[in-house]
């Protein structure tokens, strides 16, 4: 009879203790929320390019965006040169794109008369690249209409 | 006696249900983390040099120390140049300003160097705020940037704020 009876206690499943946890991600969602609210727009940069790092505390604004990456130069994100060495092959084509934006800009002003326009090229370069090559870029955009700049940096921590 | 038995049993099962809250943060992070950026992408506003149509007018010769001097920064493979331009000074008062610092290491420019002298004209003539930089074909973009930062501040004392970016002429 004795052997009979079962000496098994009834099973309990064992409780995960998540309070911890939760406690982790609530700071961890907190602290990602808020990186997005600082800077809401973001750019998204070719993963081998390397900005220079600068002590400087001016944000970028909107802008005709110009990257220059370690073998293209995109305006707008559409590929408009190709750099070999220290050459940039196919400048008339940023030329052109450029000019046209200008002669955009120029028309509105004087139809609608907007005064906030697209006046300067926001500019991103890779930090190894030649004033050779930069020269070259932002004399043709300075040709085109556009001779201000704003030099895309990291900030410096 | 079975009710109270039942009503302590009751207590003893109240349990916040963490596991649909927890289901939601795990989507939540793996969305956030791959949106997130580490670093934050900051402005130097520059421009490049452009013909102007209009004439400068010939004004009243102002005081020395309120005279406007343009610096002018050459970044050579051995040497960094500085002259000075300015309407109001005589010849004589600019080359005063003239120093070529020698480059000793060609990774490192001497911005030390560059920025005590910078500051010694800025003191000279503190209305002064443009600066032309003139890099050689060689000087890598990062050397420009780190150069422009070297001509605006110094110890969060303003020098040059305005940068304007130019290649050698001729």
């Amino acid at each position: 009879m004795a052997l009979g009876r079962s000496n098994k206690k009834p099973f309990n499943p064992p409780k995960l203790q998540l309070t911890s946890m939760m406690d982790m991600f609530t700071i961890i969602l907190i602290f990602l929320l808020f990186s997005f609210s600082n800077n809401p727009e973001q750019m998204s940069l070719d993963g081998q390019m390397k900005l220079p790092e600068s002590t400087s505390k001016l944000d970028y604004k909107d802008s005709i965006r110009l990257v220059l990456t370690k073998d293209e130069l995109k305006l707008d994100g559409k590929v408009v040169a190709t750099i070999k060495g220290d050459e940039v092959i196919g400048l008339d084509k940023l030329y052109d794109a450029l000019k046209n934006y200008r002669d955009v800009a120029d028309s509105l002003k004087q139809d609608v008369k907007i005064v906030e326009r697209k006046e300067h090229i926001l500019f991103l370069c890779d930090k190894d690249h030649s004033f050779k090559v930069v020269n070259t870029i932002i004399k043709t955009a300075g040709k085109a209409g556009y001779p201000n700049f704003q030099f895309g940096v990291v900030e410096m921590k | 006696m079975a009710l109270k038995r039942k009503r302590r049993e009751q207590v003893g099962d109240d349990e916040l249900e963490l596991v649909p809250v927890m289901n939601m943060f795990l989507v939540l992070i793996p969305f956030l983390l791959l949106s997130a950026s580490f670093y934050h992408i900051k402005a130097i506003n520059t421009s490049v040099p452009v013909l102007s149509s209009t004439s400068s007018k010939a004004s009243k010769v102002p005081a020395k120390s309120d005279a406007k001097v343009t610096v002018i920064v050459e970044l050579k493979e051995k040497s960094v140049v500085l002259t000075a331009t300015c309407d109001e000074l005589s010849y004589n008062d600019l080359v005063k300003l003239e120093t070529e610092i020698a480059v000793k290491n060609p990774d490192a420019y001497p911005m030390e160097d560059l920025s005590q002298q910078l500051m010694f004209i800025k003191d000279r003539y503190p209305k002064s705020d443009t600066l032309i930089l003139v890099p050689t074909q060689h000087v890598v973009y990062g050397t420009i940037i780190q150069t422009m930062d070297t001509a605006r501040s110094k110890n969060n004392a303003e020098l040059f704020p305005n940068v304007v970016l130019s290649g050698k002429v001729g």
